[in-house]
């Protein structure tokens, strides 16, 4: 049956290759997912630095379920609505799965992710017995539900790349602010799972290990990959940077939103009598290696093959994101950060007034040939690491479903 | 896992079973939050961080207006601790209330129990010592659907794998030729070892949690013991061998009721006996004593201490006695006592003879259960019949020894329940004086006597059998300067 329809579909090319005028509502359901699941893992966290003791229904565990439940609701009736009863050019642009059932790639990933989400639940609360109630980010059911909500994001992803690589063949239809839009969407998108990204790596990446070579290992390893595709498979001249800058702008809304809201510690020992929600660590300054990567392949001719422009992407990202984050973070331990605007004053309820360190201190600070051996190391991780970002961004700049 | 980490496993929870306040980790304590007798409960959760339930009892049946309770850690005092939590009544019960209680740390916390009412308000402390008791199994159900969802979700993750190489990059309506299914399944191919290999590095990593979380689970302190026949009778030495025993890691000893250790030797079998001795130090880590007359034989050694910080934790070992004849009254502890069967131990409501020809009596409307809060009261009497004046003995009015008979359940208690009086005292004089720094307490030498008014002939001990089972309980008090101990058999039901 599936395949009479296909057969259909690639008979008629005005309707396989219609621009959409607008996205479709489901796609601002996953795009709203996406965003409400970070936003609650965000809220998660500041909860578990400032209250501390939290239940199955949490005000930000809501939040995160909330996501789960739109992507997996919208692309389940999605899928089930294009299998049994889609328009052609719906189902044309729809993919396989298990041989009968019809929906877009990112639709299938958005319903995996609900899923996975779902099967963290029981696995966490069992984990709460077993050992101990949360004191980590990382736990095997924390990386379960890690791995959903990145389905869920990387689902949104999808379908919002699908969408402008199909608009953005017809661009000569004059619909360019709508692809323009799409274009938009997709760098937002990938943003937001940057953002997961770093709220993963969180426990490398506090601001006292950020004279540590591991810091740089960790964060040129993970986040060129995120930047590259940005700029392949984005269509804005200025993808990575767009995607750097809504890690960014999200970080820095949930900084000054969360404080805004008066909260006690309800656990002991408190260390830190908070009176305010704490904000997230402040964003790394990954704008500017952004900005980098975006010139650099505006510019760098297709004649660079790719390790070459592997190795250049990760040198880039490197230095660049060297020279503005070790002296930030330097301003960000010293006394000049700790105000209303950086609030670098705030910890969690249980950390002590020594917890970071006395001001300017660092934990374990590289410098002169570990420094540079740990840097050489973090371009080679960088390398890797743009190279599966070239070719993952190649592939998703012809991504259609 | 493997068979290794299964034995380790298994070693380190038959060690849990055979040791401190053994098989009974609830906490009682009965004291007077201001005009209030209480009597409070507190049953901790097995892994820390982890949630306690405590259950606060007004016995005199008071109808008060407010419960509250906190946890405070002894090393943060009211300061560190949060803001109090409401207990809430108990649905149909006029003067029970519960709460939970968030224990976040491993180490040793105090939990204070304010009680508000028509009298005024009124205030306990409750030292708890929180540690990680177990590993929790994963019930079958819970598996089975766990891993039926996992299986669930890497057969659609192989789809989506599929899906993405044969279709993702198809203009729209175009259908995937015969190149494009089989890079689907080339990809699948692929994907199969990444996926497993993922899934060995979840399960390794897995195991390494649960590693880490097995090398914090309470486990006392490695002791070793012997003892020696001297020209005097025989000694009793006991050395704390375990490396962990470094002002690092545990605060310095107090004296709890003015002794150091207290000691106690039980033998099972016939004839059966009980010693409750109080060792000297001779060094940073040993302790020994003179034994008093017991029958050889195989026993097993319980001796509990007492931290700086409140901790109290139970040392275990067995030890091969031989027997030993009368000594110098001298050589051993004036409070040191023991006692060997002479006859078969009696059950509730019977008369057990004391040494002093007195009896004592366990007076109990109906045999106990296993898991119900009771309360243990024995009366004594003296030989013409009339009630005994009883004495304090170390600060109590009594001491009372339970042991399950296979060894598995072993608690010290008081009348004030089971926590250690001059932990108690410690926590309230840090309290009082604001600081979370040692302070000076009695050491319950007898000036903290509780639960013992003048003329009064029985003592009472609040407990709740853990299991069912034959046990054995030794009530000990002290009258006309004698220490004397009743030795009862209880058959506990399910």
């Amino acid at each position: 049956m599936s395949t009479t329809i296909l057969q259909d579909s690639a008979a008629s090319p005005p309707i396989a290759g219609r621009v959409e005028e607008r996205a479709p509502w489901h796609v601002y359901a996953v795009l709203f997912a996406s965003l409400s699941v970070i936003v609650g893992v965000l809220w998660d966290i500041s909860w578990h630095s400032t209250i501390g003791r939290d239940t199955l229904f949490s005000p930000p565990h809501l939040a995160m379920y909330l996501g789960g439940v739109v992507a997996g609701v919208a692309c389940g009736w999605y899928v089930l609505h294009t299998t049994f009863a889609g328009l052609p050019q719906d189902r044309a642009a729809s993919v396989t799965f298990w041989k009968y059932f019809r929906g877009p790639l990112g639709a299938w990933m958005c319903i995996w992710g609900a899923f996975a989400m779902l099967t963290s639940a029981p696995f966490d609360d069992w984990w709460h017995n077993a050992y101990g109630l949360d004191v980590k980010i990382l736990s095997p059911p924390h990386a379960v539900l890690a791995l959903g909500i990145l389905a869920i994001q990387l689902g949104a992803l999808f379908m919002v790349l699908a969408l402008q690589n199909r608009a953005d063949d017809r661009a000569a239809d004059g619909a360019s602010h709508v692809i323009r839009g799409f274009k938009l969407m997709f760098s937002v998108a990938l943003g937001l799972v940057l953002l997961n990204l770093a709220i993963i790596t969180t426990e490398y990446t506090f601001r006292i290990y950020q004279h540590t070579t591991l810091f740089y290992q960790v964060t040129t390893g993970l986040f060129v990959l995120p930047l590259v595709i940005a700029a392949v498979a984005g269509r804005l001249r200025w993808s990575a940077t767009a995607a750097a800058l809504t890690y960014t702008g999200v970080l820095l809304s949930m900084h000054f939103i969360l404080p805004l809201f008066g909260a006690e510690p309800r656990l002991a020992p408190v260390r830190n009598p908070l009176e305010q929600m704490m904000p997230p660590q402040f964003p790394l300054l990954l704008v500017v290696p952004a900005v980098g990567i975006d010139l650099l392949l505006q510019r760098l001719p297709d004649r660079v093959n790719g390790w070459m422009r592997a190795t250049a992407i990760a040198a880039v990202f490197l230095a660049t994101f060297f020279v503005v984050q070790w002296p930030f973070a330097e301003f960000l331990q010293s006394d000049l950060a700790r105000n209303a605007v950086f609030k670098q004053d705030m910890r969690p309820y249980m950390v002590g007034e020594t917890g970071y360190g006395p001001p300017g201190s660092f934990y374990d600070p590289a410098s002169g040939a570990d420094l540079g051996i740990g840097l050489l190391i973090a371009l080679g991780l960088g390398i890797v690491s743009a190279r599966l970002g070239l070719a993952s961004g190649r592939w998703m700049a012809g991504v259609r479903r | 896992m493997s068979f290794r980490r299964t034995a380790a496993v298994a070693i380190v929870l038959a060690w849990l079973v055979l040791s401190a306040h053994v098989g009974s980790p609830n906490i009682f304590f009965e004291g007077a939050a201001g005009a209030y007798p209480v009597r409070v409960i507190i049953r901790p959760p097995e892994a820390i961080p982890g949630l306690a339930e405590i259950t606060v009892r007004i016995q005199s049946g008071a109808a008060v207006d407010r419960v509250t309770v906190q946890p405070v850690r002894w090393d943060l005092g009211r300061d560190g601790a949060p803001r109090p939590d409401e207990a809430v009544r108990i649905a149909g019960e006029e003067s029970l209330w519960s709460a939970e209680l968030w224990l976040m740390e491993f180490g040793s916390y105090s939990v204070h129990v304010e009680v508000e009412g028509p009298d005024g308000a009124g205030r306990v402390i409750v030292p708890v010592p929180a540690r990680a008791t177990s590993i929790a199994e994963m019930p079958m159900g819970l598996g089975l659907a766990l891993g039926g969802l996992s299986v669930f979700l890497l057969v659609g993750l192989l789809a989506i794998v599929g899906a993405a190489a044969r279709e993702a990059s198809l203009p729209p309506g175009v259908e995937p030729d015969c190149y494009r299914r089989r890079r689907s399944r080339v990809a699948q191919a692929v994907s199969v070892p990444i996926f497993a290999l993922a899934l060995f590095g979840g399960a390794r990593w897995w195991a390494s949690e649960a590693s880490v979380y097995e090398r914090n689970l309470y486990v006392p302190l490695a002791i070793e013991t012997r003892s020696d026949a001297v020209a005097t009778g025989a000694t009793f030495t006991l050395g704390i061998t375990d490396e962990r025993f470094t002002p690092q890691r545990f605060s310095p000893l107090l004296p709890d009721h003015g002794k150091l250790m207290h000691l106690f030797l039980i033998r099972d079998g016939t004839p059966a006996a009980m010693a409750h001795l109080h060792p000297e130090r001779t060094d940073s880590a040993s302790f020994t004593t003179a034994l008093p007359p017991l029958p050889g034989g195989d026993y097993r050694v319980y001796a509990d201490i007492l931290h700086e910080s409140g901790f109290t934790q139970t040392l275990t070992d067995t030890v091969a006695l031989a027997e030993t004849g009368a000594i110098a009254s001298d050589a051993l502890d004036p409070d040191d006592s023991w006692t060997v069967d002479t006859a078969d131990p009696v059950g509730p409501n019977a008369p057990a003879i004391l040494d002093d020809g007195s009896s004592m009596r366990w007076t109990a409307e109906r045999a106990p259960r296993a898991g119900e809060e009771t309360t243990l009261t024995f009366e004594v009497q003296a030989p013409d019949g009339s009630p005994a004046l009883l004495e304090p003995y170390m600060g109590m009015a009594a001491h009372a020894v339970i042991a399950r008979e296979d060894g598995s359940v072993f608690i010290h208690l008081h009348p004030l329940g089971t926590v250690s009086m001059t932990s108690q005292q410690l926590f309230a004089e840090r309290d009082r004086q604001g600081s979370p720094t040692p302070v000076e307490v009695s050491g319950g030498d007898g000036a903290g006597m509780q639960h013992l008014h003048a003329g009064e002939s029985s003592v009472s001990f609040p407990f709740e059998f853990p299991q069912p089972g034959d046990y054995r309980i030794w009530v000990q008090v002290k009258r006309g300067g004698r220490i004397l101990t009743g030795a009862f058999a209880a058959s506990v039901g399910g």
